[in-house]
C-alpha cells in the first residue's frame, strides 16, 4: 500500500485475512517502525495491536471516521465496505456499450435506516467479465467525495482480478492511496477463533 | 465680590439644607466610585481568570491554523516571537498540538495532545496549578501526561495509570507509546476538559515526529503591557502570522466584559440622576427662599445673566465641595474593598459564569478612570441641575418678587 499526501509519501506492506462479512485481520510487515502493528475487525468493532507498547486498544466510535494507518481509507471503511449488500439498495442505471466495452453501471442508495456516511455510491463494471472499473462515493449532498479506481487486471489466486486499487479524495486530487495486491488466496480454511485478540498480538 | 465667593457665602446661610445636599452629593459620588470599582474589579477578575488560565492575552498562530488545526501549519519563525516577547519581559509559552487516541485498558478516546514547555507554562499561566489531582508535568521529559477532567473520567484514568497513546505522526507513520498520568486538571472549559492531554514538548516531538514545528505562542503579561501594545509588538515581530487577542479568542468572555461595562454605565447614570435631583431640589428651595432678594437685586440692576451666573456658581461650589468630600470617602471605601474585599463565600463557594471561574472574595480595583469619571460627571450634573432654578430666578418680575410675603 502506497500512501501519498501533500506532506509525505510512504509505502507499507501488509498481510490481510478475512472471513465472511464480519471478520478481518490486517498486519503490517514493513516498514520496521510499524512492523507487527495489527488491526482486527469483528462486526462493528476494531481493535489495534501496537507491538511497541505491547498493548491492544479498542477504537472508540468517535475515531471511526479517522484515517486507517494514515491512508485515505477510514476505519469505517473496514467495517462498512463488506456490508454494502445490507445497507444499500441497488439499481442498474446504465447497461450497454461505452468506449468500446460492455459496461454496466449500478447506483446504490443507502437504505433509510442504514447508518452509513455516503449519500450515493456509483459502481461501474465490465459487464461480461464482472470486473469493477471504478467506484465513486458521493456525500450526503450528493457531491463526489472520492473515487476508487481498479486497474491492472491479472491472475490472482486463480481468478482474473484487478491487482491495483487507487483511492483519490476529490478535495485533494494530488493525494492518493494505492493498494497493490501481490498475492491472493481464496477459500483457505480459517477458523472463527483465528480472528481473536490472541492472533492479533502474534 | 465674585460669583464663587458670593455662592460660597450663600451656601452657609442655611447650614442644614446645604449640609443635606452636600451629604447627598458626597455619598452619591462615593457610592458611585466604590461600585464602579467593584464592577471593574469583577470584570478584571473575570478577564484575568480567563486569560491567565491558559489562553493568555494574545496568541500567535500560522495563517489558517485556527481553521483546521493542521499539524503542518506551524509558525514560520517562532524564535522571533519569543525573542520579541522576552525583550518586553512578557512570558510567552510555545505550544505544539496534535491529535490522536488515548486508551486505558478497554476504554479509549480521541484526544488533542498539547506539547508544552512546563517551565514557561508555569511562569505565566495558572493551568500548572489548576490541578484536581496529582502534579503538573516535570521540567524534564518523562512520558508523563496531564489529562483534562472529563477525558480522565471517560478513560477511568487515575494518577499513575498507564495510558496507551496512538497518533498519526507528521511523517505519516504511526506514533505510539506508553505514558503515565501524572495529573488531572480541574474544570478549565469544555474543550480542555474533554480533549486535552498535556505532554512535555520533547515527548511530543518524539511521538509526532514533528521536528521544530510550533503551532501556537501564547503571551501573557498579566496586565502589565496593554493589549494594543502587545498586538503591535507581535505584528512587527511576526507580520505574516495570525495574531489574535483574547477578545477574539474568547468572544463569550469579551461579550460578558462589554455587558459589564454597560451595567456600570447604567448603574452610574441612576446614581447621577438621584444626586442631580438632590442638588436641583436644594437649589430650587434656595431660590424660592430668596425670591425677594432676587427681586431687589433685579430692581437694583442685576441682569438675568448675572443671576443665572450667581446661582450656577453657588451650585458649582456646592457640587465641587460634595465631589471632593465624596472622592475622599469613595477612595477610602474602594481602598477597603480593594484590600479586604467582599466575602461572598457565605452565599456561594467558587462559582463560575460562562465558563469563567470566580473567587468568592469580591475585590474592587482603583484606577484614575474610576475616580475621575464619577467626580467630573457629578460636578457637571450639579451645575446642570442648578440651571432650572437659576433660569426661574432670572425671569422674576422684580415688582412682584419684592411684594411676595
Amino acid at each position: 500500500m502506497t500512501v501519498t499526501t501533500t506532506h509525505w509519501k510512504r509505502s507499507l506492506s501488509l498481510e490481510m485475512w478475512s472471513k465472511g462479512k464480519e471478520k478481518s485481520l490486517f498486519r503490517i510487515l514493513a516498514p520496521k517502525k510499524e512492523k507487527g502493528t495489527a488491526t482486527l475487525r469483528s462486526g462493528n468493532d476494531i481493535w489495534n495491536y501496537l507491538p511497541k507498547v505491547k498493548r491492544v486498544i479498542k477504537l472508540p466510535s468517535s475515531m471511526m471516521a479517522a484515517s486507517w494507518m494514515g491512508s485515505h481509507f477510514t476505519n469505517d471503511d473496514l467495517v462498512k465496505e463488506s456490508r454494502m449488500a445490507d445497507d444499500y439498495t441497488f439499481k442498474i442505471t446504465f447497461s450497454g456499450e461505452m468506449e468500446g466495452q460492455e459496461i454496466v453501471e449500478v447506483t446504490c442508495y443507502p437504505k433509510p435506516d442504514a447508518a452509513v456516511v455516503w449519500g450515493k455510491v456509483l459502481v461501474r463494471a465490465l459487464r461480461r467479465e464482472y470486473l469493477p472499473l471504478f467506484i465513486k462515493y458521493y456525500d450526503e449532498d450528493l457531491r463526489l467525495a472520492r473515487t476508487m479506481t481498479f486497474s491492472q487486471v491479472s491472475q490472482l489466486g486463480g481468478r482474473l482480478l484487478p491487482a491495483v486499487v487507487t483511492m483519490v479524495p476529490e478535495d485533494k486530487p494530488e493525494e492518493s492511496t494505492v493498494i497493490h495486491y501481490q498475492k491472493l488466496d481464496f477459500d483457505i480454511d480459517l477458523k472463527d477463533d483465528f480472528f481473536s485478540l490472541r492472533t492479533l498480538q502474534k | 465680590m465674585n460669583s464663587l465667593q458670593y455662592g460660597w457665602r450663600n451656601l452657609w446661610r442655611n447650614t442644614r439644607r446645604t449640609g443635606i445636599t452636600l451629604a447627598a452629593v458626597c455619598l452619591s459620588t462615593a457610592i458611585l466610585m466604590a461600585s464602579y470599582g467593584l464592577m471593574d474589579g469583577l470584570m478584571q477578575h473575570a478577564v484575568s481568570n480567563a486569560t491567565n488560565l491558559v489562553v493568555g492575552e494574545v496568541q500567535v498562530h500560522a495563517q489558517g491554523y485556527l481553521a483546521d488545526h493542521s499539524i503542518y501549519k506551524a509558525l514560520n519563525e517562532p524564535d522571533l516571537i519569543l525573542e520579541a516577547a522576552k525583550q518586553k519581559n512578557v512570558v510567552a509559552a510555545p505550544r505544539r498540538y496534535g491529535y490522536g487516541l488515548v486508551a486505558v485498558g478497554t476504554k479509549s478516546a480521541g484526544a488533542r495532545f498539547w506539547g508544552v514547555e512546563p517551565a514557561s507554562e508555569r511562569a505565566t499561566f495558572d493551568l500548572a496549578q489548576h490541578l484536581q489531582e496529582g502534579r503538573f508535568l516535570s521540567e524534564t521529559a518523562r512520558r508523563g501526561v496531564v489529562l483534562g477532567q472529563k477525558l480522565a473520567r471517560s478513560l477511568q484514568a487515575q494518577i499513575g495509570s498507564e495510558i496507551v497513546v496512538v497518533v498519526q505522526a507528521a511523517d505519516g507513520s504511526l506514533g505510539n507509546d506508553l505514558y503515565t498520568v501524572t495529573g488531572i486538571l480541574k474544570a478549565a472549559g469544555d474543550s480542555i476538559d474533554r480533549n486535552a492531554a498535556l505532554i512535555h514538548a520533547e515527548d511530543f516531538v518524539e511521538l509526532f515526529v514533528s521536528g521544530d514545528r510550533i503551532h501556537e505562542v501564547a503571551l501573557n503579561s498579566r496586565g502589565m503591557v496593554p493589549l494594543d501594545k502587545l498586538t503591535e509588538l507581535l505584528s512587527i515581530a511576526a507580520p505574516e502570522e495570525e495574531i489574535k487577542s483574547w477578545r477574539q479568542l474568547m468572544p463569550e468572555v469579551s461579550d460578558m466584559v462589554n455587558l459589564f461595562d454597560a451595567f456600570i454605565w447604567i448603574f452610574g447614570l441612576i446614581f447621577l440622576l438621584a444626586a442631580g435631583m438632590g442638588v436641583m431640589n436644594t437649589m430650587l428651595m434656595a431660590t424660592y427662599e430668596r425670591i425677594r432678594e432676587f427681586g431687589i437685586l433685579k430692581a437694583l440692576g442685576a441682569t438675568p445673566w448675572g443671576i443665572i451666573r450667581d446661582v450656577a456658581a453657588e451650585a458649582l461650589v456646592l457640587a465641587a465641595l460634595g465631589t471632593v468630600l465624596g472622592t475622599i470617602l469613595g477612595l477610602a471605601g474602594s481602598y477597603y474593598l480593594q484590600q479586604v474585599g467582599l466575602d461572598l463565600s457565605i452565599f456561594a463557594g467558587t462559582y463560575s459564569v460562562g465558563g469563567v471561574a470566580f473567587d468568592p472574595i469580591w475585590r474592587a480595583t482603583i484606577s484614575p478612570k474610576m475616580v475621575l469619571i464619577p467626580a467630573v460627571l457629578m460636578l457637571i450634573i450639579g451645575v446642570v441641575a442648578s440651571l432650572y432654578p437659576a433660569v426661574l430666578a432670572a425671569r422674576l418680575d422684580p415688582v412682584k418678587a419684592i411684594h411676595r410675603p
